[in-house]
């Protein structure tokens, strides 16, 4: 575990040598806001309620969740990974005495703590601006259970993108579709509008998919929506986790003795 | 004239010898845009299954507008994007000398040498959308408001590029350009995800004269729609002359900032 706490700590650290690209993360995230405020400001001139949102509530679930969006960065893996599988130098991670994915997982953990400071002062900071009235719930259970289904959807969000970047053993070129897969964990993440506003048949569905409770269900339950989704959310994202980390084990061993590591 | 046409030609004869030693990922952008505006189309639909307008606009005219702003895109990506995209980088390796002393316009070559056909079924895509979006709005389509439209489409294309131009021509001033055209990107998402018709006091200046992506779509639906009024025609036409020449300004002088390698 030391080692990992290390790995970690040193990707916290790296972080610093790039400050201002820090200061440009923390004002670009007011483009999902100001997206958000336009485009409701306009709407609910005309409405007082969409989707069981007020226009406040609405602001407050796209500051919450662009929030959690911007601290997953995992997309961050399967890119390195890729790339160093197809230039050759992933022996790079393969010959130190650590687990892989451990190591990518305490990479993401390292710069996530390094980005949770900044991201919660971007988010005062638009708060203020904008004049949103800011809409949190209140029971301590339900942002305790908001917080683990964060925890655990950031987890599952790396098993994937480290999954994905297992496939480059087989597929050699994987860069199309992860950036499709960016465009398309947008949406169903709820990251561009609350999954309330798509008709009950898709989210239904939605409930059974895992990125339903990456972002989507922490935001809606830090609003006060959906708390009686909590504990079934917990346990739908927990097997998820499971079943990802078996389909890990299965290509990881399938596909690294594919690795010649001369790069293609 | 005619010595640009077949540097063009040539250019073109080039491109399709490279991607035919390159086949993986030669529909890569097709997919990955076209995805993107598949998940815009989603977006508006669940959202206008709650509400009936946006900014006075209906679904119809929002999916044209979705349409236009990716057949846009489209003939970007499919013509100059690639290359252009690459001169950022051409001026920090100095590579841009191979383009400076060539007996062709740097930027004509750096504009076409990287066309990407891969990208043509975004096109076909694009009009696919236009044709359902004018369909659900239950437009009148007359020859003479096509003809207009497909001005509008041309000139917003040339704006569209002469941004790109304008942000990458900063590198020959600057050491780091990255997140210039990160600001590039986070706009161009923005105005993606909203018509023009929502902007209002600021956020209308700002999207409509100094960083103007927020006419590039809208203007060509409004002059479909029947909606472009004689001030819109002339802030446009404005818009589009006052950023050719800022363009020209930028693309002459960075050449003459110019020292080669580590400039």
């Amino acid at each position: 575990m030391r080692k990992y706490r290390e790995i970690a700590r040193t990707y916290l650290k790296t972080q610093l040598a790039w400050r201002a690209d820090v200061l440009f993360n923390m004002v670009f995230t007011v483009g999902r806001i100001l997206f958000a405020y336009l485009l409701w400001k306009v709407i609910f001139a005309e409405k007082d309620t969409i989707g069981g949102f007020t226009f406040h509530g609405m602001l407050s679930y796209y500051i919450i969740s662009s929030f959690f969006t911007q601290l997953e960065m995992s997309h961050g893996i399967s890119e390195e990974m890729a790339a160093r599988i197809r230039n050759g130098t992933f022996s790079k991670y393969i010959v130190i005495p650590v687990n892989v994915e451990g190591y990518f997982a305490a990479m993401e953990s390292g710069v996530v703590l390094f980005y949770l400071f900044f991201d919660f002062a971007a988010a005062f900071i638009w708060i203020f601006l904008f004049g949103i009235e800011f809409t949190l719930v209140k029971d301590g259970m339900i942002i305790a259970c908001a917080l683990a289904m964060v925890l655990l959807g950031m987890f599952f969000m790396v098993q994937l993108n480290f999954f994905l970047g297992i496939l480059t053993f087989k597929y050699e070129e994987i860069n199309t579709f992860l950036m499709i897969k960016n465009n398309l964990i947008a949406l169903v993440t709820g990251s561009i509008v609350p999954l309330a506003l798509f008709p009950d048949t898709i989210v239904s569905f939605m409930r059974f998919l895992p990125f339903y409770y990456v972002t989507y269900l922490p935001s809606m339950l830090l609003t006060g929506k959906c708390a009686g989704e909590a504990v079934r959310g917990i346990i739908v994202i927990s097997c998820w986790c499971i079943v990802m980390q078996a389909a890990i084990r299965i290509a990881w061993k399938r596909y690294v003795r594919r690795f010649d590591g001369v790069g293609i | 004239m005619r010595k640009n046409i077949n540097v063009i030609k040539e250019l073109v004869r080039l491109r399709f010898q490279h991607l035919m030693m390159f086949r993986i990922g030669f529909f890569g952008p097709f997919f990955v845009d076209g995805s993107l505006f598949v998940v815009q189309l989603m977006v508006f639909s669940a959202v206008y299954a709650n509400v009936e307008r946006i900014g006075g606009w209906e679904h119809g005219q929002m999916i044209l507008y979705i349409g236009t702003f990716s057949l846009i895109n489209a003939i970007n990506m499919v013509v100059y994007f690639f290359g252009v995209n690459s001169i950022p980088a051409k001026i920090k390796s100095g590579e841009m000398d191979l383009y400076l002393t060539k007996p062709v316009s740097p930027l004509l070559r750096l504009s076409l040498e990287h066309i990407n056909p891969g990208s043509l079924p975004l096109i076909l895509m694009s009009l696919v959308i236009i044709v359902y979006g004018a369909w659900e709005a239950e437009l009148r389509i007359e020859t003479g408001i096509v003809l207009s439209y497909l001005f509008w489409v041309v000139l917003m294309c040339i704006l569209y590029y002469e941004m790109e131009i304008i942000f990458r021509s900063i590198s020959f001033f600057l050491i780091s350009t990255a997140k210039m055209e990160q600001l590039e990107s986070a706009c161009l998402e923005l105005c993606m995800q909203l018509p023009g018709t929502v902007f209002y006091g600021v956020y209308k200046v700002v999207f409509y004269c100094i960083l103007p992506y927020g006419i590039m779509a809208t203007v060509p639906v409004k002059s479909l729609v029947g909606e472009c009024t004689p001030a819109t025609v002339l802030h446009a036409l404005a818009v589009v002359g006052i950023f050719t020449g800022i363009t020209c300004v930028l693309w002459r002088g960075g050449i003459r900032c110019y020292n080669s390698a580590s400039s």
